[in-house]
């Protein structure tokens, strides 16, 4: 019975229309005597008119009960950020599959992937009980994109189309339009994003801050002394950060909001009494009264972990951590998952094809020579010595489990073949030799390659010391030159460097509509062609106009893909786009979907046992909804 | 005496404009900035970098002035009391450093006095029965304190305080305390986390201590007065805190030079080691980070604490002892 409740409201919920509450709403445990005493108005009334009904479709879901504080950890005052992710209210998110669901929003519609019509839910309210309307977004539009002192760049860039910005309309107040020329790819997974582009604020409570709102101009000015502010501009930032959750008065719709002006060693965010989620007992979201983060050095996180000293933590822990944190198990009442990362790759060598010397940058420009690079690196070897040969091994592309994906963007050119390394090195005309059996380029130097490393991990040097092994059996000398980031990606930047060592594509679970910018020179820090890539951001101001066909090929597409007018198209670009990368190999992948341990106290319920652990898409917890996370006090109850 | 003290205050101000120069040209020798670690640092946690933002908001810190007019702009705020601005924690630095001095002082002030207790007795001990099992035994004691590194000993008695006494990991109070206020419960939690930076600061420190207190009361008790006290029948435990200890006690007046900005870095290694809420961890942070005017205002404490100690112990050592001359080199 229980089970088929729950794929009828997952059915509804899918819908995104929200739809009728299936109970009388449940007044929280928690906030009962502040009802009592009015100082909050009824559950009923706190909530949206159209509540988002919350039953999520996954094995061994079910509804929970109100209460408990969850505990984090945390290495900075600065992670306190986690929480707006890890909360994820989002105008809309990723659902598990990955999938773009209404959250904020009751719904909303695009036509021509142009125009997006937005429609909020009436009674929706922010966390100090005024109302969230289209007002809110008209004051972020007005007041903060177009202010030229607050946004001297105007608008953000995923808000323009070839610079142009949208015209907004707002029809009523509960109903927002966005209309461009042409169509922007860009705008719901900006939204959905962990970090996601606010484009609403609360006007009610930013216009006491604003300039243009104040009357009394002489006392706006002491408040901004006060403040110990340079000016207004900074003041207005410093408390309106709707990621960074540092200011305890600034109203939020996430489920929990921050009480702790900073700095401290411990934060509290309790629940948001106004939150939109309602679980089919008429419960409303989240369930848990406060979330408390501990700030404690990243080196003792894995200790306190396994102390028992957090309910739900794999910030700062690491796979060489599982066991330790397993065998603290039954000691400190938690269980540890394994969640897999969904990064392109978690390891990946980036030859630098802007490197100022120009017989390198001649031969790394080679595609010939990039696969034989790849194809005399034994995977599977580092598998089994570093990772226990749990990982997986093969290109830097998309994963396994995304819709894109085909076996062959993985495989292709990954099997450890030094003899057809060596017939490409030779047809390069490379096979000279010197007395060490190194090969030599033509000028004569030796074939010795320096690959950089951020120096942060010995991961990475262990790593590079296997495939120094076997590249020396193709006729290649490796070095390693450890640095601190910005050394190392100044040298990158520069050109000193030939090649370098860093984690692979951020999204390794794109869909189509998902942003395919990794894949071509579109920013400076793409450590593969940094001179094509800021050519490619700056719009031709600054760096080298990318001058190898592939390269163009792949702006061309990346601007193809912006202007499909369908998914299909969009699919299309992407698809080609990873033939590309796994023929010409840019990058060359290492491992990828590295476990993560997940320390979870016995105690928590709906926290899966798998799952991806991965900051786009993903939002790390995010997208298993910690709303619904909830305390069993053993007694089994829950479902009533 | 008022001549000397004066001289010396006077010529404080050049030392530690010295010290500013140099304190600002070591933040800016790492390459790069705030942001450019703040960009590394958005990456490393995959988020996008916006090359516009960035660059307004180096305009907006005032990160793209010349060198020149970022130290004169640093220098003339300290002077009127502003220590400027963190990038970090987006606070003005006063704000953050005040809340951790108290912790840092407790833990300093402690740890002294934990390095004192087992320093004097075994010192004393040693240079009265030298050459004897109990001082060499002793000494190699406070030698295994010395040789033992402090982070290995402070994560191992963390584990086992942990598995044996149930006190938290790490921190100076029981995490569901750090808010709440004063109380004894609360006191409680400080002193049952205490002990561990205690005794792992501490033990370094008492080797050196031990061996300064033996090496100073050898030479005195060589002495012919001490012979002549001990031949009048003076009974020995009188005897030695009436005379040797006394004289041997110049080191550690000249030792409250150091003592100072001890208080004020607090161990840093071990503090990080331990996650303590103290000011070290803060200013290797802000170092790592190059958050310039939060490592800046930390650096000048510490060398202006240094000066004063300086000052403070020669006043002091002049004052206790005769011998010392405050001409300066006009005895030599």
């Amino acid at each position: 019975m229980n089970r088929l409740r729950c794929a009828a409201l997952a059915a509804l919920v899918s819908t995104g229309c929200g739809g009728a509450l299936a109970a009388q709403p449940i007044e929280t445990p928690s906030l009962a005597p502040r009802v009592a005493a009015g100082e909050l108005p009824p559950v009923a009334e706190r909530l949206p008119r159209l509540p988002l009904l919350t039953a999520l479709p996954r094995d061994g879901w079910r509804p929970g009960r109100h209460g408990g504080d969850l505990r984090l950890l945390m290495a900075k005052a600065k992670d306190i950020r986690q929480l707006s992710i890890y909360g994820y209210a989002r105008l809309l998110g990723y659902d598990e599959q990955l999938a773009l669901r209404a959250d904020l929003l009751a719904g909303y519609s695009v036509r021509g992937g142009r125009e997006f019509t937005l429609r909020l839910r009436p009674g929706h309210r922010w966390s100090d009980g005024q109302p969230f309307t289209s007002e809110d977004f008209r004051f972020y539009w007005e007041h903060i994109a177009n202010d030229a002192e607050l946004s001297p760049g105007g608008p953000d860039k995923k808000l323009l189309v070839e610079g142009r910005p949208p015209q907004v309309e707002f029809p009523d107040a509960h109903t927002v339009i966005y209309r461009w020329h042409k169509p922007n790819p860009y705008f719901l997974t900006a939204m959905a994003a962990p970090r996601p582009l606010f484009i609403y604020r609360p006007a009610h409570y930013l216009r006491t801050l604003h300039k243009a709102f104040a009357t009394d101009l002489y006392g706006f000015a002491n408040e901004i002394i006060k403040a110990d502010a340079r000016n207004w501009i900074s003041r207005f930032h410093n408390l309106d950060r709707p990621y960074k959750a540092s200011n305890p008065e600034r109203p939020t719709l996430q489920p929990w909001v921050n009480t702790t002006p900073g700095p401290s060693e411990h934060f509290v965010f309790t629940r948001n009494p106004y939150y939109h989620r309602v679980d089919a007992n008429g419960r409303q979201l989240p369930y848990i009264d406060r979330v408390t983060i501990d700030i404690a050095s990243n080196k003792l996180i894995p200790a306190k972990a396994g102390a028992g000293e957090a309910d739900l933590q794999a910030r700062y822990l690491r796979f060489d951590n599982y066991t330790f944190l397993k065998q603290a198990e039954s000691r400190s009442g938690y269980r540890v998952h394994l969640w897999r990362s969904a990064k392109g790759a978690h390891l990946a060598l980036y030859p630098n094809l802007n490197t100022a010397d120009p017989a390198w940058r001649e031969l790394l420009r080679e595609a010939d020579f990039r696969r034989a690079l790849s194809l005399a690196i034994d995977r599977y070897e580092i598998n089994q010595v570093v990772y226990f040969g749990l990982v997986d091994t093969g290109n830097n592309t998309v994963r396994e489990a995304c819709p894109l994906y085909q076996p062959e963007y993985r495989q292709r050119w990954t099997d450890f073949d030094l003899a057809r390394a060596n017939r490409l090195l030779d047809g390069l005309g490379l096979s000279r030799r010197d007395a060490r059996g190194v090969r030599l380029l033509g000028d004569g130097r030796p074939l010795e390659i320096t690959v950089q490393t951020a120096g942060e991990s010995t991961e990475q040097t262990d790593v590079l010391a296997l495939i120094h092994d076997s590249w020396l059996r193709a006729g290649i000398k490796l070095y390693v030159a450890p640095s601190v980031r910005e050394v190392f990606r100044n040298r990158i930047f520069s050109g000193e460097a030939q090649m370098a060592i860093w984690g692979g594509l951020e999204n390794g679970m794109p869909t189509a509509d998902s942003s395919p910018e990794e894949l071509a020179p579109s920013n400076k820090y793409q450590y593969q062609w940094p001179q094509w890539g800021s050519y490619v951001a700056s719009g031709g101001a600054a760096g080298e106009a990318p001058d190898l066909p592939a390269a163009r090929r792949l702006v061309a597409l990346h601007d193809a893909w912006r202007e499909a007018p369908d998914k299909a198209g969009r699919a299309a670009a992407w698809r080609q786009m990873l033939q590309i990368h796994s023929s010409e190999l840019f990058t060359i992948g290492i491992v990828s979907g590295v476990l993560v341990p997940v320390v979870v106290k016995q105690r928590l319920r709906n926290v899966p046992e798998q799952g991806l652990y991965n900051f786009e898409p993903g939002a790390y917890f995010g997208i298993y909804r910690p709303d619904t996370f909830w305390f069993d006090d053993g007694d089994g109850g829950g479902d009533s | 005496m008022l001549h000397y003290t004066l001289r010396r205050l006077l010529a404080m101000i050049p030392t530690l404009l010295v010290i500013s120069a140099l304190v600002f040209a070591i933040i800016q020798a790492p390459p790069g900035d705030y942001l450019e670690s703040y960009i590394a640092e958005l990456q490393a946690a995959g988020e996008t970098v916006d090359e516009e933002k960035i660059a307004f908001l180096r305009h907006e810190y005032g990160l793209d002035l010349p060198l020149h007019e970022q130290y004169w702009v640093w220098l003339s705020g300290m002077l009127q009391g502003d220590f400027g601005y963190s990038f970090e924690h987006n606070l003005p630095v006063s704000e953050i450093i005040g809340d951790r001095l108290l912790l840092t002082v407790a833990l300093s002030i402690a740890t002294i006095l934990f390095t004192w207790a087992v320093a004097f007795p075994i010192g004393i001990y040693s240079a009265t029965h030298q050459y004897s099992w109990g001082d060499y035994g002793l000494t190699l004691l406070g030698f295994i304190g010395l040789a033992t590194p402090n982070f290995l000993l402070a994560l191992v008695m963390l584990y086992f305080a942990n598995v044996w006494f149930g006190i938290s990991i790490g921190g100076l109070v029981d995490p569901a305390l750090i808010d709440a206020p004063w109380s004894w419960e609360k006191i409680r939690s400080v002193l049952a986390h205490l002990w561990i930076p205690v005794i792992v600061i501490g033990t370094a420190g008492t080797a050196a201590m031990i061996r300064r207190l033996r090496a100073n009361l050898l030479d005195e008790l060589q002495k012919q007065y001490v012979i002549t006290a001990r031949a009048k029948g003076l009974p020995p435990g009188k005897l030695m805190r009436k005379y040797p200890l006394r004289m041997a006690m110049n080191f550690f007046v000249a030792d409250i030079g150091n003592l100072l900005p001890q208080v004020i870095s607090g161990a840093e290694i071990v503090a990080v080691v331990l996650s303590l809420p103290t000011t070290g961890p803060m200013l290797l942070g802000a170092l790592q980070s190059q958050d310039m005017y939060l490592a800046g205002a930390f650096l000048m404490f510490l060398a202006l604490l240094t000066v004063l100690g300086v000052l403070v112990s020669d006043l002091l050592l002049a004052a206790l002892d005769p011998r010392i001359r405050l001409g300066g080199g006009a005895g030599r």
